[in-house]
């Protein structure tokens, strides 16, 4: 039987997909058609607009594909399908209740397009979309229009920022906040700033302003979404562009396929692809890092904005939030606190009542407040809060986590404001270093050698230490008095001092050994400030020597002048007091002369050089665990809760647990071989030579190996031989030869 | 460095085994289905298809909706059929009202198959005209999609459709909102006359738009169809109204009579969205025939001229369209000579 031929016309619904083909190809020819097809779209919207809720499915379905059309072909005939924008958006912003789900994503779909097309801009699509993402009820409908906002505002700062653009954006989103402050809608605020600030797209002030603002809103949801932006927001940034970072292309591996593989112009392509995708790479890695502020110092008026937070949300006893929520608010308020240096009086007094061991979530609250404090807050505030903790929380009587935290908490407020401790206390809280508990020894112990440091007057003399009381008659160790602060210099300036010394003395003994006749010149006299040290900066040590030849007949008098000073210095007895000595030597290199940008990079390099001998064991443990937690981190409920465990024991059953962590399931006895093979097998990973042989049929192997007995003497051999000598040769395929 | 530790981390994840603890509730496992809903009644997939003993009512409502879902093409065609049987007998047998069956069944005015729509025209035949009148404006929607369809039987099958909308509701086709303007343009956008294409293209360089019937099969039969029926339509919106037979209590009826027609303030346009010059409505010959001269005109007459030119049976069917055109303007009260 023949089969009987479709003609075109007769497939009525491929057709459109067809024409739209052919449309794009010649768009000139194709007018008439496509102004035929225009006709039908506007009799079918005519149709849908007359009762959209009753339209039939025949209608809706013939309606959404010349939709489809039109909306790909539109760019081509601007004057034809001028008002084709304005008909989906009116479509959209009346009828989304109540348009079919298809229709409705194909709406959407086809402004994204047009936008794409360019033939209508970013703001009026956003501006389009965003009142219908707040309003509409259908949970599909928002996560389609949240993805197209994103991904339309990202693309449209992919080549450079789009400030209007942004800007207009984040006008809506802070009025939204700003409009009604109960309602659940600035969830959205939060929700599209969030995810931009986390690609990096939003990084100024605009965006945390309307954080700040969904901070102080009166709905929960909202609030707790600003709030964990703050507390959050950064470090989600940092972790994407570690991500972004990490999925490179293996050149070496496309250009060995390139090798194997057929030619074809996809192959090409993809390879093209790759090679560029590398060099961007590469070139993002040298550009030089973008200065990004986090969040917390891009508020404007913290101080304001803190106490507002305080006063609303925990202050206010008519609050409702729940405690975790709670929480979070006061992290951020006493992070602001610490970070800015705020000073809200109240909010300690406020501590008082939640510094009870009974306390749900005590130790977040005991992290609070030792966030909470710097050295700007008066002593006296601060005071009956360690009392209030060490009679609550430090007993013999109270269980030894109670106690180790407490001590711990006390010691982490006393780290950033020293003053607040009075000398019955401390000396009561060192004695506890006799305790049974390796958590609250601990503790104490911290605590004891935190005072060495930073008061060692309040310490009873015989735990005062060697350094602390040397020090102490010295005069070297000080305390410091409320409201003083560190006088402000160069971070490892002195280093640098130190180590164009040691260049210049270097240099000086070389010549000495030279045995140059100049000596002489020594008593010139010299304004110690010329090109010649600007030089020194910028020149490693190990040139120094061929520097000297070229240098040798006009730079030399200088240059030993400041060598004989040094050498003078350094024989000298120090007699006056370090601390000046100090004073003098900032003075002498930070205002006499201009540092270079080369100076500033060996600066740097001496810095980390520094960091990493103190980190190696040059200085005590506090200090390095200072160093490490960089001072913008704040305090977790772990800081103050995990020196109590140290000294615990683990029980069996926990310790088999920790041991078998990362090893895999062993549900049946089976040898670890085996379970190693399996687990490959299930990662889809390919079986060696060795175990493809093993596998291998024993029919297919058997005439070999029956051939294999039949050999002369002879024969054998030379197979022999001939293993031996491919094997030295790196085997049939000569590898690495 | 931390990135790469947590990477780990997730691949491990996949061959961990999910841990089970003490007061929490078991994780559903992947393949879980949740059971939980609860149903008042239970539809049953296959119905008894004996059709003996149905209420007759029931039976045409069947029908009404076998036409519009049935997937197959002959399924669809028995219940037009059959509904045509039904509105044919004397009396007609319609439970649900012309404008219940003409909603229904309007969309199958593009439906693929050609055996449907030529009983849907049957079909349309057999409506009482009286009752036709006032769903014009939404068959003349449906007829302006079909017109504007892909494929060229459909548009024919369309016109034929129009054919009869004209006849039984002359007036009213060509007065009501969009009426004149949108349904001239979909006609002329058939035959190729249509000015707007050119317009938008015409920057671009030269174009040409009309419609190749020479050495087609049936080309020219179609084509002077589709004038024929363009004259039609002209004809009857250049129709001169009859006038009004002089009634003494016009006056007053008119002040305290409720009006009788339907929708008796439609051109005040009080409830619908405003309309723009194409789909406002041309209530008299007057407007009708303005409008016309200013948009319409020259395009027609370029394309008609053409078409006289082609001769043979589209020649005679422009010609015809002419004599249309010349009656319609040329005692116009524009008091213009054509």
């Amino acid at each position: 039987m023949v089969k009987r031929k479709v003609a075109a016309l007769e497939k009525v619904e491929a057709d459109l997909v067809n024409l739209q083909y052919k449309i794009r190809r010649d768009p000139r020819s194709y007018a008439q058609e496509f102004y035929d097809q225009w006709l039908a779209y506007e009799a079918q919207r005519q149709i849908f607009i007359s009762s959209p809720s009753t339209v039939s499915s025949d209608d809706t379905k013939k309606f959404h594909d010349l939709v489809d059309l039109v909306a790909h072909v539109a760019s081509l005939y601007p004057d034809l399908a001028a008002p084709f924008p304005d008909h989906l958006k009116e479509l959209l912003n009346q009828h989304h209740a109540t348009l079919d789900t298809e229709l409705r994503e194909k709406v959407v779909g086809s402004l994204v397009l047009l936008r794409r097309k360019d033939v209508i801009d970013s703001t009026s699509l956003l501006t389009t979309l965003f009142p219908i993402l707040i309003t509409t009820p259908s949970k599909s409908l928002r996560s389609l229009l949240y993805t197209k906002i994103i991904s339309d505002l990202r693309e449209s700062n992919s080549k450079t920022t789009n400030h209007r653009l942004n800007k207009t954006i984040q006008t809506v989103l802070h009025n939204l906040v700003t409009s009604d402050r109960t309602s659940t809608k600035g969830m959205w605020a939060t929700r599209i700033t969030r995810e931009l600030w986390r690609r990096q797209i939003w990084t100024d002030a605009k965006p945390c302003d309307v954080m700040k603002e969904a901070c102080l809103s009166d709905n929960e949801k909202v609030v707790v979404g600003g709030v964990r932006f703050f507390l959050g927001g950064d470090k989600e940034r940092e972790e994407m562009e570690d991500e972004s970072s990490d999925d490179d292309v293996d050149m070496k591996k496309i250009k060995h396929q390139g090798e194997i593989n057929k030619k074809s112009k996809k192959r090409q392509k993809a390879y093209d692809k790759a090679i560029f995708k590398v060099k961007k790479h590469e070139r993002k890695k040298q550009a030089p890092h973008p200065l990004n502020f986090s969040a917390l110092h891009l508020i404007h008026d913290p101080q304001g904005f803190a106490e507002k937070l305080f006063q609303k949300h925990l202050q206010n006893t008519k609050n409702k939030f729940s405690l975790d929520n709670k929480l979070l608010v006061l992290q951020l308020v006493t992070r602001l606190v610490g970070l800015h240096k705020l000073t809200i009086i109240s909010l300690y007094s406020w501590f008082v009542r939640y510094l009870t061991p009974k306390q749900l979530n005590v130790t977040s609250f005991l992290a609070s407040l030792a966030q909470a404090t710097h050295n700007l807050v008066p002593p006296d505030v601060i005071e009956p809060l360690m009392v209030k903790i060490a009679n609550e929380f430090v007993s013999e009587a109270s269980a030894p986590e109670v106690a180790a935290a407490g001590i711990n908490s006390i010691r982490e407020v006393a780290i950033r404001q020293p003053l607040c401790m009075t000398e019955t206390l401390l000396q009561d809280l060192v004695l506890y270093q006799r305790s049974k508990d390796k958590g609250v020894v601990m503790a104490a112990k911290g605590l004891q050698s935190l005072y060495r440091e930073v008061y060692p007057e309040l310490l009873q003399k015989k735990y005062r230490g060697k350094k602390a009381t040397m020090g102490l008659r010295t005069g070297e160790v000080k305390q410091r008095k409320f409201g003083e602060e560190e006088e402000g210099g160069i971070e490892g300036i002195e280093l640098l001092e130190k180590y164009k010394e040691e260049q210049k003395q270097k240099r000086a003994e070389e010549r000495l050994e030279n045995g140059d006749a100049e000596k002489k010149d020594d008593e010139d006299e010299d304004d110690g400030f010329n090109s010649d040290e600007w030089e020194i900066g910028s020149t490693d040590s190990e040139s120094s020597a061929g520097w000297i030849d070229v240098s040798d007949d006009e730079a030399d008098v200088p240059a030993k002048k400041r060598q004989r000073r040094d050498s003078d210095a350094s024989q000298a007895p120090n007699l006056v007091d370090a601390e000046e000595a100090e004073a003098d030597r900032i003075s002498k290199l930070a205002t006499t002369s201009i540092l270079t940008p080369a100076d500033l990079l060996k600066l740097q390099e001496l810095r980390r050089e520094a960091k990493v001998d103190r980190v190696l064991g040059k200085d005590s443990k506090r200090k390095k665990e200072l160093i490490d937690r960089h001072i913008e981190d704040g305090v977790t409920a772990d800081d103050i809760e995990l020196p109590g465990q140290l000294g615990k024991k683990l029980t069996r059953e926990e310790r088999i647990e920790l041991a078998n962590a990362g090893k895999p399931g062993r549900d049946e006895h089976k040898s670890t071989k085996a379970i190693r093979q399996s687990k490959k097998e299930a990662e889809g990973k390919s079986t060696t030579n060795k175990e493809k042989a093993r596998k291998k049929n024993f029919l297919m192997t058997i005439g070999k190996a029956r051939s294999k007995n039949k050999r002369s003497l002879t024969e054998t051999k030379k197979s022999l031989k001939a293993h031996i000598s491919r094997s030295k040769s790196g085997g049939r395929n000569r590898n690495g030869m | 460095m931390g990135s790469s530790n947590r990477k780990k981390k997730e691949k491990r994840k996949d061959f961990q085994k999910a841990k089970l603890k003490v007061g929490k509730a078991k994780a559903a496992a992947a393949n879980f289905t949740d059971t939980s809903f609860k149903s008042k009644s239970i539809n049953v997939n296959q119905q008894t298809l004996s059709s003996e003993g149905i209420d007759p009512v029931e039976q045409f409502k069947q029908n009404l909706s076998l036409a519009v879902n049935a997937k197959a093409d002959t399924q669809r065609r028995d219940a037009l059929a059959y509904l045509t049987n039904q509105l044919s007998a004397n009396p007609p047998n319609n439970p649900v009202g012309t404008s219940g069956v003409l909603t229904k069944v309007l969309p199958l005015m593009s439906d693929g198959t050609a055996t449907v729509r030529t009983q849907l025209l049957k079909l349309f035949r057999t409506l009482p005209p009286a009752e036709v009148g006032p769903h014009v404006e939404k068959i003349l929607m449906y007829i302006r999609g079909g017109l504007a369809h892909l494929s060229k039987d459909i548009r024919n099958d369309t016109l034929g459709v129009l054919e009869w909308l004209l006849d039984v509701a002359g007036d009213e086709t060509v007065s009501c909102p969009g009426g004149w303007l949108k349904t001239l343009n979909s006609v002329s956008s058939i035959l190729g006359w249509n000015p707007s294409v050119g317009s938008a293209n015409s920057s671009q360089g030269w174009t040409f738009t009309s419609t190749v019937t020479l050495g087609t099969k049936k080309g020219p039969e179609v084509q002077a169809r589709q004038i024929q029926v363009l004259a039609k339509f002209l004809q009857t919106g250049f129709r001169p109204e009859a006038p009004v037979p002089y009634s003494p209590r016009a006056y007053w009826d008119n002040i305290y009579r409720l009006p009788e027609t339907p929708n008796p303030f439609a051109y005040l346009n009080l409830f619908g969205t405003p309309r723009d010059e194409d789909s406002e409505m041309y209530p008299d010959r007057i407007s009708r025939q303005r409008v016309f001269d200013t948009k319409w005109r020259t395009a027609i007459s370029t394309g008609m001229d053409g078409a006289k030119k082609e001769g043979g049976i589209i020649g005679r069917s422009a010609a015809a369209l002419d004599r249309a055109l010349k009656s319609g303007l040329g005692c116009g009260v524009l008091g213009q000579e054509v």
